[in-house]
């Protein structure tokens, strides 16, 4: 095993120089030095060719990491509570692949829904309570919820299930159809690959 | 009749010398339910740490825009001192040292990383023989680094007084009631800067840069075991998990 | 390595918790061993050249402390076990052993058996504390015996018979203390060795000691856990013993639990209890109460009480008193008292007594053990038997005397020499034995004392000269009236009397006014009508009235007390009114209400001592409160603490009440060894009354005594006989006594001739007398 070679670092332990490094995951800079700041293995790897500094990329990674938080830009999994004119709640149950320990809310307003056609959006034929649905996190939102949209060929709505009860299936991006009595139902759907 | 807290000999009531502190033990990883747990005990005085976060803030009018809420609990169970009593949650001693522990976390805490989210740290007293406030802050830095939850430093605390004209490290209980002063110091070891310094009671001002100097000792000293502690126990958890990947 | 104490313990409200206590062992600790090779030898005293390394117990510890602290017992080691028993049972012995430890001149080491792994022993279930301990003590001195092989051999002395049986049983060396005594062949070193009534010692054969034939003279001291529940029930009554000075089988207890004093009559009701113990009293049933004059006399005839040849008291606290009226008295009859008696002692007060041993034949037989009786100088001590082997040596000397036990089947206590002061009689080895009694400490100053002081030679420095708060003001010219050889000037003094007066006043005002509630004052408290009564009483005999509406119209009602032809009357009556008057006392401000500040004596309403700081504690004490006033410095912090404030003024009158009384103690010794051989005639005034005779003054020398008319005669009884007193009438209200066919009278500030000689009716109990010249 790579037991002998591996560092294992601490909160404030010392890695480099900021100017040396670029800071990862698991760090930070302060005072032009680069600390760890959770409990981990010190992995340095090359650095992505986004980063401002040109140093290689120094991480700490391996050790428990805390719970998922969604952030923007991150894909979420969520169910559908409430459906109005303007907007539909959500109560976000995955961050990514992660399930978090306590639910969010998030809120995917009339504008969100999709990319093209927004102002004649219908939200009920949209989203109906307690369908299953993949939405990316805009931004932090307001005080109450999270702003998540699904203007996305890949987001949307996932599973649902019909009036008589059963799981539906996707027919097209606007439609999914009850396998027990054949009809059709209009949802946003996520087109999944 | 004043009790000799030194003998002549220079030991004190229970074999140690002034500047040796108690025995440490800590375990991580007690509580299956909570994201971070630890214990921590130093000689007779046990200490339990829960951490829940970062979920969302249940009080939406509390919620940081910018940064994590960190919120902090401690409580004494009935039988942590001597005489079984039902202890008040929400007594004047428990709120203070609630806050002196949220206010010595929070300066260690990244919270700029976890914006509109909450922390919850519970801590509570098993039993109490001297120096809780030190270990339930020990305790709970052990429990928020097993919770993964990113920080600038661990940090580390430790009492120190000042009886019979000696500067003593770690006083347990009987020291403390000895009517000398109590000088409770947090601080982050790597940093080198302390999150929280308070003192009971009066002390001249020559002798407290000696109690202080001391208590910095022993504050380094149980930094050095809990970084050990917190290396071993993810250790562990890594092999148990297999190779590790990024 | 870290082992857990737990035990069971009582709060004081009564809850039985359970304590638990962390317990480290240590692998650091040395042995004390100068040639040890391996502990560290920072600390180390024990030589290699001692003939035995003496580790001792508990008891020995606490019984033969005088034997330890001879200097012919070295290299001993004192376990923290022993140590800490010995701290809960009785403090001074504890302070002593300390003072042993920690004298770099004597070799005694203390071991911390208790930390270290290796003697560390842990209390099996079912093991009493005694028996642990005793255990441990074995523990320690077994690892001792291994570990210092090649040195002087170990010696554990103990006089527990269990503990030596297990000791010789395990392989450890062992003696009683008596036998390592003995061995060590110094004769002198025996009478150290105390008298206890253990049962591993053999029984004295005083009285006659077995157990079916043993008297039991006192009650038994009831157990402690009877005491307790019966001091919360209010039962019992807890206070300290205070003996009456005058009469030492009376005493006074005063409790917080009632409000009267309880009065404690006789031996068997004292049961043992010595001045100054803090004893549980029960009260006896009320028939049981005992009025003053009612009472007989003694039980025995040793303990007469006399009225003694001495200096003339100058204020009530100085004048013998009792409440019993003595025989022959006229004391105003008090009503009955609460009377109890003493059912067990709390806490012991024995110390070391001086005095010296009854006269009594040498026994037939030379270097025998021999019992005497020692008899305190402090009249409220009871008489202690102690053996001895060199009683030819001790007879006619002042010894030092300490207290062992008190069982219930002997009469007197016994006790155990501890060292001679000098020849009775002899005038170095008297005070002495007055410093003694009063607790006046004389011996030097301490190296740490001495090095608050500026080196010499001192000079005024620039520091001093910069001080903000200080004038220089050596350009004045300042005079000094009182160097030795100076002439007096009357007028000179009176006028610096006079400032000295008004400088105390005003810095008492100045104190009281920034610390209303701790600046030290001095008070004169105004003597009650019923004090001054026998004055006003004897005065209005002779034709003068004193007004004590205040201390002014008494001031000048003796001004105005003139006799005819007789010179001396003003002083007498002025000499009569002193007696009546009480001392002036020191106090904090906080515990008394503004009217009681009031100084009788110098009628002010305020006033404290300032001016000699270089003689008396309280100017230094009131010096700091003027400074702190000032704000030149801060207030010490014994003045935030009123239960400190009020003990350092107690102890302050305390300690001037007792310097006063060793300076007449000594006026009286000089005294007598000026009227030894040396017999005088004298004039002499009367002053009082009495049944028998009268008590008069003798102006010239300033003593004051009894003259008897009637010889003292005692009855069966025991009781003073007042059969051959009918030939002498009393007049109490004109204070004359004449005989019965009126040819003889006398009345009070009578001049009379007297003839004053000092009589040996024992050897070495001088006395002076005054008799009647007619």
């Amino acid at each position: 095993m790579t037991a002998a070679m591996e560092k294992w670092r601490a909160p404030g332990e010392l890695l480099g120089w900021a100017s040396e490094y670029t800071s990862g995951r698991g760090t930070y800079v302060w005072n032009n030095k680069i600390y760890a700041s959770v409990v981990g293995i010190e992995v340095v790897s090359q650095p992505p060719v986004a980063a401002e500094t040109k140093g290689p990329l120094i991480e700490v990674v391996g050790g428990k990491r805390h719970g998922a938080v969604p952030e923007p830009g991150l894909v979420v999994t969520g169910k559908v509570g409430k459906v109005t004119g303007k907007t539909a709640s959500v109560e976000i149950v995955c961050v990514g692949s992660r399930v978090v320990k306590e639910k969010f809310s998030g809120i995917v307003r009339q504008q969100d829904v999709r990319a093209t056609e927004i102002d004649k959006v219908e939200m009920y034929n949209c989203f109906r309570p307690g369908d299953i649905i993949k939405a990316e996190v805009l931004s932090l939102g307001d005080a109450r919820s999270y702003f998540l949209t699904t203007a996305k060929n890949e987001l949307g709505v996932v599973s649902a299930t019909s009036v008589a009860g059963a799981k539906m299936v996707p027919v097209s991006w606007q439609e999914m159809m009850c396998p027990i009595t054949s009809q059709k139902e209009l949802r946003k759907v996520a087109k999944v690959v | 009749m004043a009790l000799e807290f030194i003998s002549p000999e220079g030991l004190r009531l229970d074999g140690r010398r002034p500047a040796e502190i108690r025995q440490l033990r800590a375990n991580l990883g007690v509580i299956d339910k909570a994201d971070g747990s630890a214990t921590f005990e130093m000689g007779n005085t046990k200490v339990i740490a829960a951490v829940y976060g970062p979920h969302e803030v249940q009080n939406r009018s509390q919620q940081l825009l910018d940064q994590a809420l960190v919120k902090c609990e401690y409580s004494m169970a009935n039988f942590s001192t001597g005489d079984r009593r039902r202890k008040q949650k929400g007594d004047r001693r428990s709120v203070e040292i609630s806050l002196v522990i949220r206010q010595s976390m929070e300066a260690a805490i990244m919270t700029h990383l976890l914006p509109r989210t909450q922390i919850d740290i519970f801590v509570h007293v098993l039993q109490a023989d001297g120096g809780t406030r030190s270990a339930c802050i020990n305790a709970a830095s052990l429990a928020l680094a097993d919770a993964g939850i990113p920080m600038r430093d661990i940090v580390a605390s430790c009492a120190s007084g000042y009886l019979n004209n000696t500067p003593l490290l770690d006083l347990n209980y009987l020291e403390d009631s000895g009517g000398g002063p109590d000088v409770t110091i947090a601080l982050l070891p790597k940093l080198d800067k302390i999150t929280l310094l308070q003192m009971d009671a009066k002390l001249p001002l020559e002798m407290f840069e000696k109690v202080f100097e001391l208590g910095n000792k022993g504050c380094v000293a149980i930094a050095n075991y809990m970084r050990n502690v917190l290396l071993e126990n993810t250790k562990d958890l890594a092999f148990a998990r297999g190779v590790v990947k990024v | 390595m870290l082992q857990s104490k737990a035990f069971m313990k009582k709060t004081r409200r009564g809850q039985v918790v359970k304590v638990v206590r962390e317990h480290y062992l240590r692998d650091d600790i040395s042995c004390g061993a100068i040639f040890c090779q391996s502990c560290e030898k920072e600390s180390a005293c024990l030589s290699s050249s001692a003939p035995n390394i003496l580790i001792v117990d508990t008891n020995v510890t606490l019984h033969h402390i005088d034997l330890l602290e001879n200097n012919a017992i070295d290299d001993v080691v004192i376990l923290s076990v022993v140590l800490e028993e010995v701290k809960n049972r009785n403090l001074s012995v504890y302070n002593r052993i300390r003072a042993l430890c920690s004298n770099p001149m004597r070799r005694f080491f203390v071991f911390a058996n208790e930390h270290h792994k290796d003697t560390f022993v842990k209390t099996m279930p079912g093991e009493s504390p005694n028996d642990r301990n005793d255990r441990a003590i074995r523990s320690a001195s077994l690892w001792y015996q291994k570990h210092l092989g090649q040195g002087p051999p170990i010696l554990l002395l103990t006089n527990d018979i269990e503990n030596k049986r297990k000791a010789l049983q395990e392989g450890i060396c062992t003696e009683t203390v008596q036998s390592y005594v003995e061995s060590l062949g110094r004769p002198e070193l025996f009478d150290l060795v105390a008298q206890v009534c253990d049962s591993s010692l053999a029984e004295m054969d005083i009285e006659d000691s077995r157990p079916s034939k043993k008297k039991l003279i006192y009650p038994e001291h009831r157990p402690m856990s009877e005491i307790t529940s019966g001091l919360q029930q209010r039962i019992f009554h807890q206070g300290k013993l205070r003996v009456n000075r005058y009469n030492p089988i009376e005493a006074y207890v005063n409790s917080e639990s009632i409000d009267e004093e309880i009065i404690i009559y006789g031996r068997i009701n004292m049961n043992r209890a010595f001045e100054g113990d803090v004893v549980a009293v029960e009260l006896l049933p009320e028939d049981q109460w005992k009025e003053g004059n009612t009472l007989k006399l003694i039980e025995d005839e040793e303990d007469e009480v006399e009225e003694k040849v001495g200096l003339a008291p100058d204020s009530v606290d100085a004048a013998p008193t009792s409440l019993q009226a003595k025989p022959g008295d006229f004391g105003s009859k008090i009503g009955s008292r609460t009377c109890g008696r003493v059912v067990g002692i709390i806490k012991r007060n024995w110390h070391s007594y001086c005095g010296s041993l009854e006269p009594m034949p040498m026994p037939a037989g030379v270097g025998g053990a021999v019992n005497a009786l020692f008899v305190a100088s402090d009249r409220r001590i009871p008489k202690i038997r102690i053996q001895t082997r060199q009683l030819g040596n001790l007879l006619d000397k002042r010894i030092l005397v300490a207290v062992d036990s008190w069982d219930i089947s002997l009469r007197y206590p016994l006790g155990h020499y501890v060292k001679t002061i000098g020849d009775i009689g002899d005038r170095a080895t008297e005070s002495e034995v007055l410093m003694i009694e009063n607790d006046i400490n004389n011996r030097p100053f301490s190296e740490q004392v001495l090095a608050c002081l500026p080196p010499l030679p001192w000079s005024v420095s620039q520091d001093d000269l910069k001080c903000n708060y200080r004038e220089d003001i050596r350009h004045i010219r300042v005079f000094s009236v009182d160097p030795p050889g100076m002439y007096q000037i009357r007028e000179a003094n009176q006028m610096i009397e006079e400032f000295m007066l008004a400088a105390n006043i005003s810095v008492a005002e100045k104190i009281l006014k920034h610390y209303p509630l701790c600046a030290l004052l001095r008070r004169h408290p105004i003597p009650t009508p019923k004090m001054l009564e026998p004055l006003i009483r004897t005065a209005a005999a002779v034709g003068v009235k004193l007004d004590i509406t205040s201390s002014k119209s008494l001031a000048d009602s003796l001004d105005n007390a003139l006799g005819n032809n007789d010179p001396y009357f003003n002083k007498l009556i002025r000499i009569l009114a002193t007696r009546c008057m009480t001392q002036a006392v020191y106090f904090s401000s906080g515990e008394l209400t503004p009217p009681e500040y009031y100084h009788y004596g110098l009628a002010a309403a305020l006033y404290t001592h300032f001016t000699s700081p270089i003689r008396r504690y309280a100017d230094v004490i009131v010096h700091r409160l003027l400074a702190a006033a000032l704000g030149l410095f801060k207030l010490p912090a014994v003045f935030h603490d009123k239960v400190q404030l009020n003990s350092l003024a107690d102890n302050l009158n305390f300690r001037h009440r007792n310097a006063q009384m060793a300076s007449r103690a000594s006026v009286e010794l000089h005294t007598l060894i000026y009227f030894r051989n040396r017999p005088t005639d004298a004039e002499a005034r009367i002053v009082k009354i009495r049944s028998n005779g009268f008590i008069v003054f003798v102006p010239k020398f300033g003593i004051e005594g009894p003259v008897y008319l009637t010889p003292k005669a005692k009855d069966n009884n025991g009781e003073e006989s007042c059969k051959n007193s009918a030939d002498w009438i009393v007049d109490e209200e004109q204070q004359r006594i004449s005989t019965r066919d009126g040819k003889r009278v006398y009345m009070v500030l009578d001049v009379v001739h007297v003839h004053i000689e000092v009589i040996e009716p024992q050897p070495n109990r001088s006395k002076l007398v005054l008799t009647l010249l007619k």
